[in-house]
């Protein structure tokens, strides 16, 4: 069953790839929290019930819920609604995400230890340089703050992946999230769209030598 | 004893922030600086040992502690004069001065911890903590600096999350069910050396924001530029010191496994980077405090080489690091008097300094030939002593090339410093609002002089600690 996730959350990647719309974007975030929470379901079932717990909770109110419904309060402020221009046309992004994808493939079987679930992590580390290219191809920074929460629930995954042994890791990887969600955007998204008017990142250059 | 200390530490911020009385936060900033040097005394009294499963006085975290305690009581003091010449609001003081006083309990955190994940929390709490305080002038420049330094250092930590996440995998291949340091240097030699080296290379790469070393180094340069001159002095000093001392309990992991030599490497060829990136942004620098964001890049490379040559440059990578912090923390209150002369941080409106306040054109000319490593600076002493590791260890021409690097930088930065102080007063500077207090400058020659002193004639426990953090080594 987790496969099937698995194979799920790699086809929203390609959607991120495919997608030019914030809304879109949003969905999109909000359906791989629902799909880490299936993984979490299926594959964690042997750990202390607090940390799932947790964990459950983690997936669904934050990832599902909170920072989606966030996000789209900053969209709305912001009156955002279709991401224009990125530096790199659709079809290239989709053929970057298959080829990221193939290399993550070949290096899990390469590093293949025994301790880890090298599906999770052909998934996850495709997911974390995904996250980097989305940023370095947008020029928004409600699009380079996607970006890092498609990074984040890489790593989310990782963890999952290598860090069975140790739940500790996974639940600081809950606390990046809600220092993400709860500081990044809520203070300063907002606050960059009114004093610049706009989110392109082209603004944000004044300070240079 | 930390627990209590951190959570007495967070009453005495929400007391800050919350009753917003002048009065108040003056006096419970006093005793927040009194309860922080207990602290590190305490920690030097118990040095070595366990506070809690999480936490250790060992003594590279006395030694930074130490440091600490000094420099946030000169920061709070001008912070005061910062604040009480701008007329900020209560709240708005109120705020400054919970926001600094929690940065330096996270801080305190990141340098006790004994376990990777609870490094990685306080250093990203030193992050958020840290943009509040950026952000404190509010403007245009003040918040794009903050966005790229909580964006950048976000992603940064974040991959410095994946190489713990590394490092803990091997070490639960090996049996290890928790990331105590120790636990880690003790099973170090069993490790996968693969898992290891990319655990090193990505919690090098995330850290390096925080320590404002190569590649990451850029973000710690814009805040520098637009943060208040008593954060800046923090940023580029204790904070600095935190993301050294993340990158140097990996260190201390992996220097007892056979990828030693490739992990030197790795930090010769980052402490090179750091400083060519440094002389090559110099050669361009147009204002003050960006100057000496670079001048922080070019010395925290000269900290990396240190640790890549190894042997006498252990010792000398933690010399310098104390000595940096004294002088640059000493340079940024400086130019807080500067900018009350002239309004300005371009280095073309700064002139004539000498000629408006000697005592502060006298700091001034202190601070240069301490930063600039010229005898009798304790900078010298260090950077001597990583020259000599660098030549020793058959590294010739990494130090022949840094040798060559610095000559440039030297040129540009004195250049600049001469203008500075003995170039024409710019025509029709407004004198009305210079509020300068005559002691101020007292701090400043107070820790050029510790640096002179540590220099020559280091006391035994100072030593003592530095050969203490660098005995984990071997």
């Amino acid at each position: 069953m987790t496969y099937l996730f698995i194979i799920l959350y790699a086809i929203t990647l390609i959607y991120f790839a495919l997608s030019e719309r914030t809304k879109k974007f949003i969905w999109l975030l909000a359906i791989q929290g629902l799909i880490l929470f299936g993984v979490v379901f299926f594959s964690l079932n042997e750990i202390d019930i607090f940390d799932f717990i947790f964990i459950l909770l983690e997936t669904i109110i934050v990832k599902t819920m909170v920072v989606p419904w966030f996000l789209n309060k900053v969209r709305k402020h912001n009156q955002l609604k279709r991401e224009h221009e990125p530096y790199v046309p659709v079809f290239y992004s989709i053929i970057v995400v298959i080829l990221i994808l193939m290399v993550s493939f070949l290096l899990s079987s390469y590093l293949n230890n025994g301790n880890m679930h090298t599906q999770y992590f052909t998934v996850a580390f495709t997911s974390i340089i995904f996250g980097g290219y989305f940023i370095i191809i947008h020029k928004n920074i409600f699009s380079n703050v996607v970006g890092y929460l498609i990074i984040e629930n890489g790593i989310f995954l990782l963890s999952l992946a290598v860090g069975s042994v140790m739940p500790i890791m996974v639940n600081l990887a809950i606390l990046l999230d809600i220092f993400m969600a709860v500081l990044i955007l809520g203070l300063f998204i907002n606050r960059v769209g009114d004093t610049f008017k706009s989110l392109k990142t082209e603004y944000l250059s004044k300070l240079k030598d | 004893m930390l627990l209590i200390f951190f959570i007495f530490s967070i009453i005495l911020c929400l007391s800050v922030f919350l009753l917003k009385k002048k009065i108040i936060t003056n006096l419970l900033s006093k005793i927040f600086l009194a309860a922080h040097s207990f602290i590190s005394i305490n920690a030097y009294l118990k040095i070595n040992q366990f506070d809690s499963p999480y936490y250790k006085f060992d003594s590279l975290a006395v030694l930074l502690s130490f440091v600490l305690s000094i420099l946030s009581v000169a920061t709070f003091y001008h912070s005061y004069l910062y604040l009480k010449r701008h007329k900020v609001s209560k709240r708005q003081e109120a705020n400054y001065y919970a926001a600094l006083m929690m940065l330096i309990t996270a801080m305190t955190s990141a340098y006790f911890a004994e376990n990777l994940a609870v490094l990685w929390a306080s250093v990203e709490a030193t992050t958020l903590l840290v943009s509040i305080l950026i952000f404190y002038e509010h403007t245009e420049e003040a918040l794009e600096a903050t966005w790229k330094y909580l964006f950048i250092c976000s992603v940064g930590i974040a991959f410095a999350f994946i190489g713990i996440l590394f490092l803990s995998m091997t070490a639960g291949n090996n049996g290890l069910t928790n990331l105590s340091i120790s636990g880690l240097i003790s099973i170090a030699k069993l490790m996968d050396p693969l898992w290891l080296k990319i655990s090193f290379l990505l919690a090098l790469t995330g850290f390096s924001a925080k320590m404002g070393l190569f590649p990451l180094h850029t973000v710690a340069v814009d805040a520098h530029t637009v943060a208040p001159p008593p954060i800046s002095a923090f940023i580029s000093t204790t904070l600095m010191n935190v993301g050294f001392l993340a990158i140097y309990r990996i260190f201390t992991i992996v220097a007892h496994t056979e990828i030693i030599d490739w992990v030197q490497n790795v930090l010769l060829i980052v402490g090179l980077l750091s400083v060519f990136m440094a002389t090559i942004q110099l050669q361009r620098v147009n204002h003050f405090k960006r100057m000496f964001a670079f001048s922080s890049l070019e010395h925290m490379g000269i900290v990396a080489l240190g640790l890549g040559a190894g042997g006498i440059g252990f010792y000398a990578a933690i010399l310098h690091l104390v000595f940096h912090a004294f002088t640059k923390a000493s340079l940024f209150y400086q130019v807080g008097q500067i900018h009350q002369f002239f309004k300005s941080y371009w280095i073309k409106d700064v002139s004539g300094y000498f000629k408006l306040n000697p005592v502060g054109g006298l700091s001034v000319l202190f601070c240069f030939i301490s930063i600039l490593a010229i005898p009798p600076s304790g900078l010298f002493v260090s950077e001597f002593l990583i020259f000599k590791a660098l030549f020793i260890n058959n590294h010739p021409f990494v130090a022949i090339a840094v040798l060559v690097l610095l000559s440039f930088i030297i040129y540009t930065i004195l250049k600049n410093v001469l203008h500075l102080l003995y170039d024409d007063v710019p025509v029709g500077l407004n004198f009305e609002n210079v509020k300068v207090n005559q002691y101020e400058t007292i701090s400043q020659f107070v820790l050029l002089s510790l640096v002179i002193y540590l220099g020559i004639n280091p006391p035994l426990f100072f030593t003592n600690l530095i050969n203490g953090a660098i005995s984990v080594l071997n």
